[in-house]
């Protein structure tokens, strides 16, 4: 207080109320401040409706992925998912434009489709369509 | 007396270097504070994908909604049940056009059937542009 007051006798600003506000500023922004999540985006193909009513037969450039719970269906066949990205690596490299079609059963978790789309980026296929089984 | 003034006022903190840094720490929450960024939903754990970069620049119109594990969904953290979330979609197209991305942010462990009930959604709405979120661990 006596501080305070020979501040303002003397002319000078009033260090310590700036000293105050300067404090709740600081706190302000430590109290509101976000780390930035990297988030990544996998675009998805959704099925067309008219897609369903066709008869026509599948293409032949067309990978079929099931994604189960703790399972996962390549070409009729359960493989692990190291085994399914080594086949992605190889599909990757012959054709990138290779499409993808993802079923992915009701029950299964996010985070198991997560992965299998994560692989298909990852190996440079990049058209991916989800469809569910139900 | 005077002797004793003397030795308090010199044990006083460095206060002109103290508001030094403390401008500093300011400036620093001033400059890496975003003030336009979305409300996320910090309870949501998304999914890893070690593959896949991060998004640099989020397209402005995107509309994120956000999926706990539990089936209950929010935009901006603020529920809203499957009508809700159609009503919100189809005024979206009817404003703005049906090129809107629509990112979902699912918790990892969110059944797929809860996502579906959303990718159905959006598409009865008629936006076509969707993206699954998962948060990117690639350095």
């Amino acid at each position: 207080m006596a501080k305070r007051l020979r501040d303002e006798q003397s002319g000078e600003p009033p260090m310590s109320s700036m000293i105050d506000v300067v404090f709740l500023l600081l706190i302000y922004f430590i109290v509101t401040f976000k780390d930035v999540i990297p988030e990544a985006h996998m675009a998805v193909n959704l099925p067309s409706p008219s897609a369903a009513q066709t008869t026509e037969e599948e293409p032949p450039d067309l990978l079929d992925i099931e994604v189960h719970p703790n399972q996962y269906i390549l070409k009729g066949t359960p493989q692990s998912l190291e085994s399914i990205k080594k086949t992605l690596q190889y599909l990757g490299e012959l054709d990138p434009d290779m499409t993808v079609m993802v079923k992915t059963n009701v029950a299964a978790y996010n985070k198991e489709l997560i992965a299998l789309l994560d692989l298909c980026k990852g190996s440079g296929l990049t058209k991916l369509n989800v469809v569910t089984l139900k | 007396m005077a002797n004793i003034r003397r030795q308090d006022d010199s044990i006083e903190p460095p206060v002109s270097s103290l508001i030094d840094v403390v401008f500093l720490l300011i400036i620093f929450f001033i400059v890496t504070a975003n003030m336009d960024e979305e409300v996320l939903d910090m309870t949501i754990k998304l999914a890893q994908a070690k593959y896949v970069d991060p998004v640099k620049k989020k397209d402005p119109r995107a509309i994120s909604i956000n999926v706990k594990a539990s089936g209950d969904i929010n935009i901006a953290t603020q529920p809203l049940s499957l009508t809700d979330l159609h009503h919100i979609l189809a005024s979206t197209v009817n404003q703005v056009g049906n090129d809107v991305p629509i990112v979902v942010r699912a918790d990892a462990l969110t059944k797929f059937n809860e996502i579906d009930k959303i990718i159905e959604i959006v598409g009865k709405s008629g936006l076509y542009r969707i993206k699954l979120s998962a948060l990117s661990t690639k350095n």
